[in-house]
């Protein structure tokens, strides 16, 4: 496979790649801490998009794929997309925006006590206390 | 067929969790005593599950949502195969004793935070919260489910250890957030991509899966790429939770800055649960037979862990916070559990080895909990009313705290690895499942841990007891100056236990509630030593489920 | 001679007495009387009990207890048998003199924390019973961590940065010893035979890869040598003599040392078999490495100046001549071995005795000082002759039949020059401990002549230099409560031990520490009836020393070489 039909076909995986990396970066290297919770979005995020792509089914090995939900007897489709990840990205999305909740809660104290947001300020602020 | 008592044990907390807040609006300060009653029902149910499973031999399984949904014959391509439909939660011989590490811990905690701990109802709240899905992670039988799980024991954590009056703790928490929701979206990654192959999520099937059972499948997965990248993804993010060298850099802060009473808590239960995902995953999802052909990937997990052995003990014996050092101390003894985990699957294992490997991780693995819980609760009860937080704060404390000391010692000395204590027993089923697989390097790591958590114990104990350079306060008629000074061993404890408290310390002294959890630990981890081999009965169903690579432990 | 197994509770109650002593003797801290009383009784209890399992070891019956199984497949079994035996025996029997000796010295000095210092000597004698007593590997594990568990808070007993820093140095060599290679070898003997049982692994070890057995074998050897002091590991034993002298006496000469000693004589008796060692041919290597150090430690015994320290390094010396005999295999020096054992525990124990009671009574801790001192304490001198000639291998004191056994069993063994070195080693024997009793009775403070050997430089050149091992005694920080020390020896509570330990730190910078050697008129005379000390010291050192002359005389009517030859038929047959 080419690079091209790479791009063409599976720019949903490609795309996932770039924001995990993207996202895993933001986590690291910035030092404000709003943005570090945006990495974290971010991340999370290309995690659900590789999982809505995954439910995107055509055939295995010339028979029709079908949903584990679907009665033997119905009619098989092709494609279809699989209801199973996209409830698991549901959850993940509710859990994700728990986190974020908890942790811009979080960044709201650190503000209120330090009054930085960014991270090597606030180790200077601390190494003085 | 579906069994309520695993599903009660998850849902009862975490539904109780509500009614701290609720009863808050009418009262104040009642969250210990719903706390209390909910969590010993925990305990008794654990009780009930535990003779089930050890004593019955029973595999107990609850699958939600009702009886439409289980285990069904499914048809696919004229091959007709068992697929589970809906979630499992499942009790089995491995998930058994850990459950009841986790109720009786849960329970026994509130004895200290009755008076150490927070005390707000919200606190409790959290802590129902938090002891819910800390039993979500071993009974469920679902990789999605164990994320969602493992997400919730973090998103409790985060906001306990942030319940701290001190500002520091609102920055732990968030390092640890961070950190700890990227380990998990790694998992969640692993998951995702054994999810794309197999089709489920459901452990035991997924295991099937991968091992080509289901007609429907050509063979075996374990040489794809995309399943041995599904096990790099899930290690790592199991890792993070359990704290394992590189990845533990959230644990030293979290621990240390938490409330005392949340430390003990989350030292004893919270990477504990971590590890054992890690070990469920590896011995019942990936089995055996997948490391017999990535050989190279489980020995990559042995090197972490020996590293994270090493690199933990040096980095606890230059920490100046007493309980710092004890988290860098959980970075080496977690490393040793991985250790133990890795060994197992390990194909130079033989059977006998695997035997060791399985023991040695179950047992350190509650031994840990029982001896760092105990630990940070005696780290805790010594700052009250001395405020010595610094291991040169100790100096002499012996004298002033004669009972916590003793129980300092004990407890030390079981970390360290002194029989006959239950640190002993795991250390010794972990070094010889090493000696029997002939993993040289994994020998020398195991053994030299014990001289390296030497390295910062006797250094505790030695401030604590003999050195009496900076003994701050003169406390008159203290009569009590030598008492539990044997050091350890099956005596100490009792002799503690036998001496009733006759002399008013300096300062405020701790309550009697803090001070019984730390002589609790000390008598258990003693006490658990000698039950060893019961313990190694109970898991003789998970031995010979790792040595024949089944996914589930059938009695 | 096959012996018979019976079970009975006897091994664990020997072990647990003195283990429930701990707890009365912390309850009845207030009272040092009644709680000196509980050291007292429960070191004659536990003689009694392990005496009257002797006809029984002697008939070949074996007193066995267990708990279960302790982990897979292990046991935790105590068994009393005769190797077992001759150890308990010794330990038990010692005790009980120096519970008397040690009440006497820690009043004489008002030391502090006695409690402390009853209770873990308590714990420390508990776990050498079960190290004597412990029927496989494992056990004798268990128990041998927690002697080193026990004995540190003894070694380190002074809170003195001397005394902490030998403390951590003690614990760091035997955790390394036991934690570390004790361990790793169980491991591997379990590994390679499925059991660590005494007496069951040799058929095993046998059948497996010589690599690993012989891997096993340095494991444990080095493991248990760590404790018996062999060289290179011997130097937390001089280090620990800062621990008050009836530590040093039964712990650091008897208990702990030994069971280094005793757990190298279960590993080439039992663990393997004298076949298996001599096939395997560790045994040479062994006695090899015990022959450099019983030689050494006898040259360096002979530069130091501090009796505490120069008995210690005799103390390395005996021990390896013990392992040597061990490593020679043959029943004759195997024999002798054993018997060096108790042998060297009564003499050793007098010696350390005498250092203590001196210390006690001049506070004189070193060899230069103590010229005349015969005159100042007579019996205890003369106490200390009898066992150095003992421990030189004159005839009629008990080191003479154990060494004569060695030299024998060296010679019928083929290995003559082992022979040669214990002779050399005898010179040397003689060379430091002559001296000392030479200066003691026949010369005077003031006409003493000068000592080259410990005040010149290594290597000759006698004259303007600085001693180099010995420090001058004002540097010494004397460990006793200063001007408090012989003014009450009884009744002392401990919150006036530890009032005297502050009054200590503060008299140090009053008035420098304490001088030793005689006053400014000599040595004072004291009579041959005892006016020299207190009867709590004089009355153990009299009748251990009494024993030692017993053990020379009519050895086969005291109980241990009955023992021994019950031992060395069952290891050879």
């Amino acid at each position: 496979m080419t690079m091209i039909d790479l791009l063409a076909t599976r720019y949903a995986y490609v795309l996932f790649a770039v924001l995990l990396v993207l996202g895993l970066y933001m986590i690291v290297a910035s030092p404000n801490l709003v943005k570090k919770v945006i990495g974290l979005n971010i991340f999370q995020t290309a995690i659900f998009l590789f999982f809505v792509t995954t439910a995107y089914v055509t055939d295995v090995d010339g028979e029709s794929a079908q949903a584990p939900v679907i009665p033997k007897d119905a009619q098989m489709y092709d494609p279809y997309a699989s209801p199973l990840p996209q409830v698991i990205v549901l959850t993940a999305i509710v859990v994700g925006i728990a986190l974020t909740a908890v942790a811009l809660a979080l960044i709201v104290r650190i503000y209120s006590e330090y009054g930085t947001l960014d991270e090597d300020t606030l180790r200077e602020v601390r190494s003085n206390e | 067929m579906s069994e309520p008592i695993p599903a009660v044990l998850i849902v009862l907390p975490i539904v109780a969790a509500t009614v701290p807040l609720a009863a808050g609006l009418v009262r104040d300060r009642v969250g210990w005593a719903i706390a209390t009653l909910v969590l010993t029902a925990e305990a008794a149910l654990a009780t009930v599950l535990a003779y089930r499973i050890y004593v019955d031999g029973e595999r107990v399984v609850h699958v939600l949502g009702g009886s439409e949904f289980g285990r069904q014959e499914v048809e696919f391509g004229g091959v007709t195969s068992e697929f589970i439909v809906g979630i499992e939660l499942v009790g089995d011989a491995l998930s058994g004793l850990v459950v009841l590490l986790i109720a009786f811990v849960s329970l026994g905690v509130l004895a200290f935070t009755r008076q150490g701990g927070p005390r707000s109802n919200a606190f409790y709240s959290g802590y129902l919260l938090l002891a819910g899905g800390l039993m979500g992670v071993p009974l469920t039988g679902d990789l999605f489910n164990m994320f969602v799980f493992l997400e919730i024991v973090g998103l409790t954590t985060y906001a306990l250890v942030a319940s701290s009056d001190r500002p520091e703790a609102a920055v732990a928490a968030l390092k640890y957030l961070v950190i700890g929701t990227t380990g998990a979206s790694l998992y969640l990654i692993g998951v995702g991509y054994l999810f794309v192959r197999t089709g489920t999520l459901n452990m035991v099937d997924v295991s099937r899966s991968l091992a080509g059972e289901p007609g429907w499948i050509a063979g075996s997965m374990y040489g794809d790429p995309l399943v041995a990248a599904g096990f790099g993804f899930v290690v790592v993010g199991l890792a993070t939770k359990a704290a394992i060298y590189p990845l533990h850099t959230w644990q030293p802060d979290a621990y240390a800055e938490a409330p005392d009473g949340v430390t003990v808590y989350i030292s004893a239960l919270v990477s504990t649960v971590g590890a054992y995902a890690l070990a469920r995953v590896t011995w019942f999802v990936f089995t055996p037979e997948f490391f017999v052909v990535n050989t190279l990937v489980i020995e990559a997990v042995l090197v972490l862990a020996g590293g994270s052995v090493l690199a933990g003990s040096v980095l606890a014996a230059s920490q100046r916070r007493v309980k710092r050092m004890f988290a860098y101390s959980s970075v080496a003894q977690f490393g040793l559990i991985v250790l133990a985990i890795g060994v197992a699957v390990h194909p130079a294992a033989s059977e006998q080895a695997t035997r060791f490997a399985v023991y040695g991780t179950v047992i350190h693995l509650l031994g840990h909990a029982v001896i760092k819980g105990g630990l940070f609760a005696t780290v805790g009860s010594i700052a009250e009313g001395t405020d010595a937080r610094m291991v040169r704060e100790y100096a002499g404390l012996a004298r002033q705290r004669p009972f916590l000391s003793g129980a300092f010692a004990v407890l030390g000395f079981a970390l360290v690895g002194v029989p006959p204590t239950i640190g002993f027993v795991g250390k010794w089923y972990i070094g010889l499942s090493a000696v029997e697989s002939r993993l040289w390097p994994v020998v020398a790591v195991v053994v030299i841990s014990t001289v390296l958590s030497l390295l910062y114990m006797a250094r505790l104990l030695e401030n604590l007891y003999f050195d009496t350079s900076t003994v701050t306060t003169d406390a008159p008629g203290s009569q009590s100056t030598d008492v539990a000074a044997d050091g350890g061993g099956a005596n100490g404890a009792e002799v503690d236990a036998d001496m009733t408290p006759r002399k008013a310390a300096v300062g405020t002294r701790p309550p009697y509630g803090m001070i019984g959890l730390a002589l609790v630990a000390a008598i258990a981890v003693v006490g658990l030593g000698f039950v060893g081999a019961d313990l190694t009965t109970a898991l003789d169903p998970v031995v010979e489920a790792v040595i024949e690579s089944s996914p589930e432990v059938t009695p | 001679m096959t012996a018979t197994v019976v079970s009975d509770p006897r091994p664990i109650a020997a072990v647990l007495v003195s283990a429930l002593a701990i707890v009365l003797i912390i309850a009845s801290h207030r009272r040092p009387n009644v709680r000196e009383g509980w050291s007292v009784l429960a070191a004659v209890t536990k003689f009694g009990i392990i005496a009257s399992m002797l006809p029984g070891a002697l008939d070949g019956t074996e007193y066995r207890w267990s708990f279960g199984e302790f982990v897979f497949n292990i046991e935790f079994a105590l068994r009393a048998d005769p190797l077992g035996m001759l150890f308990a025996t010794l330990a038990s029997l010692l005790w009980v003199f120096t519970a008397f000796y040690a009440a006497g010295y820690m009043r004489g000095l008002g030391e502090h924390s006695q409690t402390r210092f009853f209770a873990a000597f308590a714990a420390s004698l508990s776990t050498a019973v079960g190290i004597a007593f412990a029927e496989n590997l494992v056990t004798l594990f268990l128990f041998y961590e927690l002697l080193s568990v026990a004995t540190y808070p003894l070694v380190a007993h002074d809170e003195t940065r001397e005394a902490r820093a030998a403390g951590r140095k003690y614990l760091a060599y035997t955790f390394f010893g036991g934690g570390v290679l004790v361990l790793a070898g169980t491991a591997l003997v379990f590994v390679l035979t499925d059991t660590t049982t005494f007496g069951e692994t040799a058929a095993g070890l046998a059948a497996a890869d010589p690599t690993l057995a012989r891997a096993a074998f340095a494991l444990l050897g080095a493991g248990f040598g760590v404790k018996a002091a062999i060289m290179p590991t011997h130097s937390w034993l001089p280090d620990a003599m800062v621990a008050p002298t009836p530590v040093s006496g039964l712990l650091h000469a008897v208990a702990v040392v030994k069971s280094g000693v005793f757990g190298i004589a279960r590993l080439v008796l039992e663990v393997f078999g004298p076949d298996l060692v001599s096939d395997l041919g560790v045994g040479v290597i062994l006695a090899a490495v015990a022959a450099f150090t019983l030689t050494v430690a006898s040259v360096i015994a002979l530069r130091q100046d501090r009796l505490k320290r120069r008995l210690a390094y005799s103390t390395v010396s005996q021990l390896s001549y013990i392992v040597l005999g061990l490593g020679v295999l043959g029943p004759t020096a195997t024999t002798g071995a054993l018997l060096h054992i108790p042998a060297h525990a009564f003499m050793k124990l007098t010696l350390f005795f005498c250092a203590g009671i001196i210390h006690v009574e001049t506070h004189t801790d070193y060899i230069s000082e103590m010229d005349g001192i015969g005159k100042r304490m007579p019996l205890t001198m003369a106490a200390f002759a009898v066992a150095s000639a003992g421990m030189a291998g004159i005839p009629l004191v008990a080191g003479f039949v154990s060494k004569w056994f060695l030299l024998t069993g060296s010679v019928e063994a083929g290995q003559s020059v082992f022979a040669v070195v214990l002779l050399v080693s005898g010179v040397l024997n003689i060379a430091y401990f002559w001296p000392i009793v030479y200066g003691a009775f026949f010369e005077t403070h003031d006409t003493a002549d000068s000592k080259p050997l410990v005040e010149g430089r290594l290597g000759g050149d006698t004259g303007a230099t600085m001693p180099s091992e010995a420090e001058p005694p004002t540097s010494v920080p004397t460990p006793d409560g200063g001007a408090a020390g012989t003014e009450s020896e009884t009744g002392r509570t401990d919150s006036e031990g530890s009032r005297d330990r502050d009054g200590k730190i503060h008299d140090t910078h009053e008035e420098g520490s304490h001088h030793g050697g005689p006053g400014p008129g000599g040595w004072e005379s004291a009579g041959w009836r005892g006016e020299e000390g207190t009867w709590l010291m004089l009355g153990p050192i009299l009748a251990i020393v009494a024993g030692s002359i017993v053990l020379g005389v009519v050895p086969y009517e005291a109980v241990f070489l009955e023992l021994i030859q019950v031992v060395v038929e069952g290891a050879t047959a």
